[in-house]
């Protein structure tokens, strides 16, 4: 059986917009990783209760735009608190209490979301800007999907840029290498780390509101999310952006072709990666700690 | 003095729960069944957690695995004695545990939860799509056969107190298996690699195979405890490889207590009677569950079991005094 190349090609794209979407949650779970030492795994809940707001806000407001300022704002509250009320006590206290603590928040809020919003799964309608489709390759492409590429890609860029060229940016990058030392240089760890939690967490929120049109909003969607960050995290590497940017795009390629090859096997070919990886390449493809 | 005490209580406490079906009605010893499966589960868990330092979220692959290789052997071949059945399944535990320990514990702390969730998810999906084995989601139902000891003829298994007595038995064995395991000279330089692990290898202890041997005698214990699961519901589904079972060892060694060798049994049974409990009053039992267990990483750290242990009744005493 062989399709048409303009199948693949298709295919290919889907993949790309997927793993970008991908990326956004994972960047912020990657470098929390990397500067706090937290695994944190209430993160697939943050991209979760983002996409919720996205409906909520949405239906309430009409304007889908709205809540791709509203739904990430509430979030990022959100997770100052969980920060500053119970991550902050624990820092002391070993990595495995706080994997054990986040794990806990994760189906709190998972839980939550299946009391507040049920259990049914709900379609958000795609911005009136982007709905309809644009020609690609002699087929129809739905223009949504381009505006993801588009405003993932400009996500990227601005992270890049303010790791790269701004003040802030070299405080986390520095506190990412050592943040003891940043610290006896006189500059507020803690508050960096409440700061760029939170930005972890609005960066999930946003791939959830972007998600919503593009996969439906259900509650399932965490658990999905979390599965996907752990295999980008571990074969991109603990803490580093650019492994998990790799990482996203080549489990997007994977899911999408692997359901071309052989469908019923789809869900086992990220696993296969990850276990190739590892046994290639323990600390993943661009990780240096262990 | 500590160990007569120690002892003491075993015997009570076996000589109570060989007791229990005489004078409990018949659900409860359903539910004390399962709570000992539960409790040997958790305490596999807690051997990798609490003793050698590593915190596998994916426990539930090893349960699984013995979960599925029981069922396929009560369904296929219903005259394998049921004893051997037990053997069997136990030691094909041995199996994914080679290949996952291997790659897994030569990592610690996220890592190797990370890469031991994976192996799970990887074989929740094996179970999940390879349908004519294991029927999917669906799920399969197998019947339990009557067990046949040489001697005494054969004991028929449909009646649940004799479920419970082979339970009784076998989770007693485990568990057992278990406290002499940490016990041997092995068992200590389990503990001492977890203490620190580079000067464990300074001293000649191999970290690797140390590791790898915990993982191997843990993943044991849990491929027992799936057949046990088994045999007692009488139906495997891909619930017993999904990640909520994984979770749930991990919820009930936590609240009950990871220090402590029996915190875990504890935790299994405040964990089931907990959740009828609170299942009777409200639906959402889950988010009760997610709030206790963040209360108790945050504040009680040892556990439930903490708040027996003769230091925190001294402290209790002494205040009152006061």
């Amino acid at each position: 059986m062989s399709l048409p190349i303009e199948i693949y090609l298709m295919q290919s794209m889907h993949g790309l917009v997927y793993g970008m979407l991908i990326f956004l949650v994972a960047s912020g779970l990657t470098v929390v990783l990397g500067m706090m030492g937290v695994l944190n795994i209430a993160h697939a809940a943050f991209y979760m209760l983002g996409a919720y707001f996205a409906y909520s806000v949405t239906v309430y407001l009409g304007n889908f735009w709205a809540s791709l300022l509203i739904s990430p704002l509430i979030v990022g509250a959100l997770s100052l608190l969980m920060e500053r009320f119970l991550l902050r006590g624990t820092y002391r206290g070993g990595h495995l209490l706080q994997l054990l603590l986040t794990f806990g928040i994760f189906f709190i809020l998972g839980e939550l979301v299946r009391i507040l919003w049920g259990t049914n799964s709900f379609n958000v309608p795609v911005p009136r800007l982007f709905a309809g489709d644009i020609p690609f390759m002699g087929m129809a492409y739905p223009l949504y999907r381009l505006f993801i590429l588009g405003f993932s890609f400009f996500v990227l860029i601005g992270i890049a840029l303010i790791l790269s060229r701004t003040r802030i940016g070299i405080i986390i990058r520095a506190a990412v290498s050592d943040s003891d030392m940043v610290d006896v240089l006189g500059i507020n760890i803690p508050a960096v780390f409440s700061g760029v939690f939170a930005g972890g967490a609005v960066l999930a929120a946003l791939a959830g509101v972007i998600a919503a049109p593009f996969i439906s909003v259900y509650s399932g969607m965490g658990l999905d999310a979390l599965n996907d960050c752990f295999v980008v995290i571990v074969v991109g590497g603990f803490g580093s952006l650019w492994g998990a940017l790799i990482a996203s795009l080549m489990i997007g390629q994977l899911k999408s072709l692997g359901i071309l090859w052989i469908p019923k096997l789809a869900i086992v070919f990220e696993f296969l990666l990850m276990a190739v990886v590892l046994i290639v390449k323990p600390t993943g493809l661009f990780g240096e700690k262990e | 003095m500590r160990n007569r005490r120690v002892y003491f209580g075993a015997a009570i406490a076996v000589i109570l729960l060989f007791l229990l079906p005489q004078f409990l009605p018949e659900i409860y010893v359903h539910r004390v069944t399962e709570i000992l499966i539960y409790a040997l589960f958790a305490v596999s868990f807690n051997l990798l957690f609490g003793y050698a330092g590593l915190l596998p979220f994916g426990h539930a692959a090893l349960f699984g695995v013995g979960a599925y290789v029981s069922a396929l052997i009560f369904k296929h071949y219903p005259s394998t004695p049921l004893l051997l059945t037990f053997v069997i399944a136990t030691f094909s535990g041995m199996v994914p545990g080679l290949v996952i320990g291997f790659f897994s514990v030569r990592l610690k702390g996220a890592y190797f939860a990370l890469i031991t969730l994976a192996f799970q998810m990887f074989l929740f999906a094996v179970a999940l799509r390879w349908r004519s084995l294991t029927y999917g989601d669906d799920g399969m139902g197998v019947t339990r056969p009557d067990l046949h000891l040489f001697a005494l003829g054969s004991i028929s298994m449909r009646s649940i107190e004799n479920v419970y007595y082979l339970t009784l038995v076998l989770v007693a064995i485990g568990i057992l298996a278990c406290y002499l395991f940490l016990k041997t000279p092995l068992g200590n330089s389990v503990v001492c690699v977890r203490e620190r692990d580079m000067r464990a290898s300074f001293l000649g202890y191999n970290v690797f195979l140390t590791r790898y041997a915990v993982y191997l005698f843990s993943g044991l214990l849990a491929s027992l405890a799936g057949a046990l699961f088994v045999f007692f519901q009488e139906f495997v589904a891909t619930s017993s490889v999904d990640i909520n079972m994984s979770m749930t060892c991990v919820f009930m060694a936590v609240i009950g207590g990871t220090a402590n060798f029996l915190g875990p049994v504890l935790g299994a049974a405040f964990y089931l009677m907990f959740q009828d409990w609170i299942s009777s009053l409200t639906k959402h039992w889950w988010i009760v569950l997610g709030i206790c267990f963040v209360l108790i990483v945050q504040y009680v750290q040892g556990g439930l079991i903490s708040l027996f242990t003769t230091e925190r009744v001294r402290l209790l005493v002494s205040r009152w005094r006061r």
